[in-house]
């Protein structure tokens, strides 16, 4: 099992965690919605996986190139 | 060819020893880096340099040229170096004259010497004199040793061709990396209007060993100079792909879309059943909200011929996004924002790739057509540190001196200074915009903070925020002729594809001034 990490790719804040736990992602599905410069922008899994673990919450703050979440695949 | 020279006939017995030795010289020469060496590659699954010729060029196309040269230096190496590794010639391609230069890896790692670097210079300067593209098929080791160490080797082998690495941009250049390649594959790989890369390969200036020696720590070969670096990083790669062919067939669609060399147009190819059938739903590509994303590629797919779309750097600087299509079957060059991609604000990347593209398109005489949804420029410390007002000036002053056709259509917001570098007023030929458009200095939420000074839940902010709104709307622009046409998001193409033929440049039989062509090749 291949440990994946998808990353933001813009500053702002979590708006809206789209997925769960345990949940099987395809390529190209969105993780959560990032809200940035007045747009809501997704965290799309670059390669298939299942999420393990989401490293920030609503509301928090992210930076571009953090890790938002942990899948494997 | 007649066997007569002047009243006699030869007799073939006279010259049978003569010619027996041509067909053992030549075989010799055919024979490359040798029967093993060849088998390990094809043994890897990867074509070696007269494979990859063979592929790229039209059946019996191939001439070469140098096919008997050998290494000049030392003339113990004379015998281990057929072609001396770089197989130069001419081909057809899709039917297209062209130039190419192969290097095989096989002989000497197809370093550089002063044979082949004789080749080189030939191959650029006929393409160059004839109008024809050249093709470099890059996997070299770089500079031979021991012929460049010390001052006579150095003095003998380099420096001799003062235009060896000088671009003009008369002809379009393309380049394979498809193994390791280090300095001249380098070289032309980065020079190259278009530089295709096979995973695995490795391009850099010198190989992963002279690296460690130099640094002093173990350096891995694929971050050094790996398909990833390359495509995502720094863009020299403009394409990634899985195996050798695939780069020859790309090699062979980029060279479709231009022509042959900067006096004259791009051939034109009847456009495919199909084409512009989604127009009719077009609009629904745009997300119900306006602060929702989506992908623009999927809008310019619609709109250009069917299969049309090229694109180039799709991994590099994503924000913005840079392809060649056809419209009615005519090349254009396509530039558009991607909101799926940090909400379509430019990014010091996008701006180089931007930039780049529009020094290929206009030095190349293909019009452009950009698709506008930006809310500006990402701004902060990070982009300072990356020079972002000198990479959002490159792109302005390219665009400025773009003597093709020029074209834009505002989908949706188009804010700030961006609004200008996505070709607002003046700076295209034509601005159109869908209904949906937007136009301003900022976003309404940010500039009722601005000129208001009033917060969200504050008394009045929704009453600022809604006027600001709607003087934001299209109408205003078009009003004062800002823009030019507000259409239907469904008559998209075919506004384009008549705008392409009004604004055809006439004068000069479709072929622009080229005010870019010496341009850096990147940035």
């Amino acid at each position: 099992m291949a440990r994946l990490e998808a990353k933001t790719d813009v500053t702002g804040s979590v708006w809206k965690i789209v997925t769960t736990v345990g949940q099987q992602l395809a390529p190209g599905d969105t993780v959560m919605l990032i809200e940035s410069m007045k747009m809501e922008i997704p965290v799309v899994a670059e390669e298939g996986g299942r999420i393990v673990e989401f490293r920030y919450a609503e509301g928090e703050s992210i930076t571009e190139g953090e890790v938002v979440a942990i899948l494997e695949g | 060819m007649s066997s007569e020279t002047g009243s006699e006939t030869a007799r073939p017995s006279q010259f049978e020893s003569t010619l027996r030795a041509y067909e053992v010289r030549l075989a010799k020469a055919l024979a490359m880096g040798g029967a093993e060496k060849l088998a390990r590659r094809k043994t890897m699954g990867v074509l070696n340099a007269r494979e990859r010729i063979a592929y790229l060029c039209d059946p019996g196309s191939f001439i070469e040229s140098g096919l008997f040269g050998t290494s000049g230096t030392f003339p113990a190496d004379r015998d281990k170096t057929p072609a001396d590794g770089k197989i130069a010639g001419f081909g057809k391609i899709n039917r297209r004259e062209a130039g190419l230069v192969a290097n095989d890896f096989t002989v000497m790692g197809s370093s550089s010497g002063a044979t082949n670097g004789r080749k080189i210079g030939h191959m650029k300067r006929v393409a160059t004199q004839r109008g024809i593209p050249l093709v470099f098929l890059g996997e070299s080791s770089g500079a031979r040793m021991p012929d460049t160490m010390g001052a006579r080797g150095m003095g003998s082998l380099l420096g001799n061709d003062g235009a060896q690495y000088q671009r003009m941009r008369e002809i379009p250049w393309a380049s394979a990396t498809l193994g390791l390649s280090y300095g001249s594959s380098s070289w032309y790989a980065a020079l190259s209007d278009f530089s295709v890369m096979r995973k695995g390969a490795v391009l850099a200036v010198s190989s992963p060993l002279l690296a460690s020696l130099a640094i002093g720590e173990k350096v891995d070969p694929e971050e050094l100079g790996g398909w990833r670096l390359h495509s995502e990083v720094t863009g020299l790669a403009d394409m990634v792909v899985d195996t050798d062919e695939q780069a020859l067939d790309a090699i062979k669609v980029f060279l479709g879309y231009l022509p042959s060399h900067h006096n004259e147009v791009p051939p034109v190819c009847p456009a495919p059943t199909g084409s512009g059938e989604g127009m009719r739903d077009i609009v629904n590509l745009l997300p119900p909200s306006r602060t929702q994303v989506y992908d623009v590629r999927k809008v310019v797919r619609t709109i250009v011929d069917k299969d049309s779309f090229f694109e180039l750097k799709a991994r590099f600087g994503r924000v913005g996004v840079t392809g060649l299509a056809r419209l009615d079957g005519r090349t254009v060059g396509i530039l558009a924002n991607n909101p799926m991609v940090k909400g379509g604000a430019l990014d010091t990347d996008a701006c180089e790739k931007f930039t780049s593209f529009l020094v290929l398109c206009d030095s190349f005489n293909i019009p452009i057509v950009m698709f506008v949804d930006t809310p500006g420029f990402v701004i902060g410390t990070d982009a300072e540190r990356h020079r972002a007002p000198g990479k959002i000036m490159n792109m302005m002053n390219a665009l400025s001196l773009m003597t093709v056709p020029k074209l834009s259509v505002i989908l949706r917001k188009t804010y700030g200074q961006a609004y200008l570098n996505m070709g607002g007023g003046r700076n295209s030929d034509e601005v159109a915009a869908w209904p949906t458009a937007e136009i301003s200095f900022m976003d309404s939420r940010f500039a009722v903070r601005v000129v208001h000074g009033l917060e969200l839940g504050d008394a009045g902010f929704d009453e600022a925020l809604a006027g600001m709104d709607r003087a934001n709307e299209v109408w205003d622009a078009a009003s004062i002729f800002a823009v030019q046409s507000v259409i239907r998001p469904q008559e998209t193409r075919d506004y384009l594809v008549r705008m392409l033929e009004v604004h055809q440049l006439r004068l000069t039989k479709g072929v622009g001034q080229h005010l870019m062509r010496a341009w850096p090749t990147s940035y």
